[in-house]
């Protein structure tokens, strides 16, 4: 082992070198060993359930796919949807109702996307919120 | 305290005889009581963490190599275990800003005033940014000896020496008086 030279000059080395020393308390070689013991006697701690999880996140990940796939769609019909309108300006006025319930109809679902998107998130923060502040 | 003792004892443990884990209890629970001391200046609170420190070690005690003495795998141990306990919950210090040298510093024909000395050096050490004071901490518990304080906080030989260097430059500018190196004195 290689001694640091140089450093033990100094007034600091001298006050901290000199440090008290604390004897253990008579029964702190006991204490020990009985949490020892009862570590030792306690059972091994629980594997995680994957066989019981593992549907639940098989249908959590394919609500997710679903919800994922459901708003692009939405959106794609949304922007094909206006396309549609702005051609519709130029249409004759009788066929513009025609367009305007189309989009009327492409924003009702991807409403309904978002308000399942929205709802879905919600329930998994809850959950995992849920979750942590059982394990604390 | 042999090395041969820990290894036995080690084994033993591994065998199946948990009475076996007290031999290494009762051959290691001065150092490791007096770190902790070191780290939390309260006796209550180093007797805790000691036993959470032994606690840890019987957890791992298969993961202990061979190839590096006990007694180091232990401190490392233990060393990780106070920093972490302290950086939770921090020891009660003076904030440096706070410390004052005691009148009369030069002053050393013992008594009071050595002690008034001494605590105000402990009082600054403590109130150092927690990567300094680990080091003195270290340092000084292992004799100075720089390896073994490096070894115990997983650190490089050379981390630990700027480290070093750098609290005690800290402390120095802190306590003027009390720590101005001797050949700076006489010139």
């Amino acid at each position: 082992m290689r001694r640091l030279t140089g450093y033990g000059e100094g007034e600091a080395d001298r006050i901290l070198s000199r440090e008290e020393e604390i004897l253990p308390s008579s029964g702190f070689a006991a204490s020990v060993m009985g949490a020892v013991r009862r570590e030792a006697a306690a059972p091994p701690p629980l594997p995680f359930p994957w066989k019981r999880a593992l549907p639940g996140l098989v249908v959590g990940g394919f609500v997710l796919v679903l919800v994922f796939v459901g708003v692009v769609v939405a959106i794609a019909q949304l922007i094909r949807a206006s396309a549609n309108t702005h051609f519709s300006m130029s249409l004759p006025s009788v066929l513009t109702p025609v367009f305007g319930l189309g989009l009327q109809r492409n924003l009702e679902i991807a409403a309904s996307w978002t308000v399942l998107a929205l709802l879905v998130a919600f329930v998994s923060v809850k959950l995992s919120m849920g979750l942590v502040s059982r394990r604390a | 305290m042999s090395a041969n003792d820990d290894q036995a004892d080690v084994e033993r443990v591994l065998a199946g005889d948990i009475s076996a884990f007290e031999g290494i209890v009762r051959r290691w629970q001065g150092p490791l009581i007096n770190l902790a001391y070191r780290f939390c200046r309260d006796r209550g609170r180093a007797e805790e963490m000691a036993q959470e420190a032994f606690l840890r070690a019987y957890r791992a005690l298969a993961q202990w190599r061979k190839d590096a003495v006990f007694s180091t795998w232990l401190f490392a141990l233990a060393t990780n275990l106070y920093r972490s306990e302290l950086r939770r919950i921090p020891a009660l210090t003076v904030s440096l800003d706070d410390i004052a040298e005691p009148p009369d510093a030069r002053a050393s024909d013992g008594g009071l005033e050595d002690q008034d000395r001494d605590l105000a050096v402990r009082r600054a050490v403590g109130a150092l940014p927690a990567k300094y004071r680990e080091a003195l901490i270290l340092f000084y518990f292992h004799d100075m000896d720089i390896t073994t304080a490096a070894r115990s906080l997983g650190l490089p030989e050379g981390t630990v020496k700027a480290r070093l260097f750098r609290g005690r430059e800290i402390l120095r500018s802190k306590l003027p008086q009390l720590l101005a190196v001797p050949r700076l004195k006489e010139a």
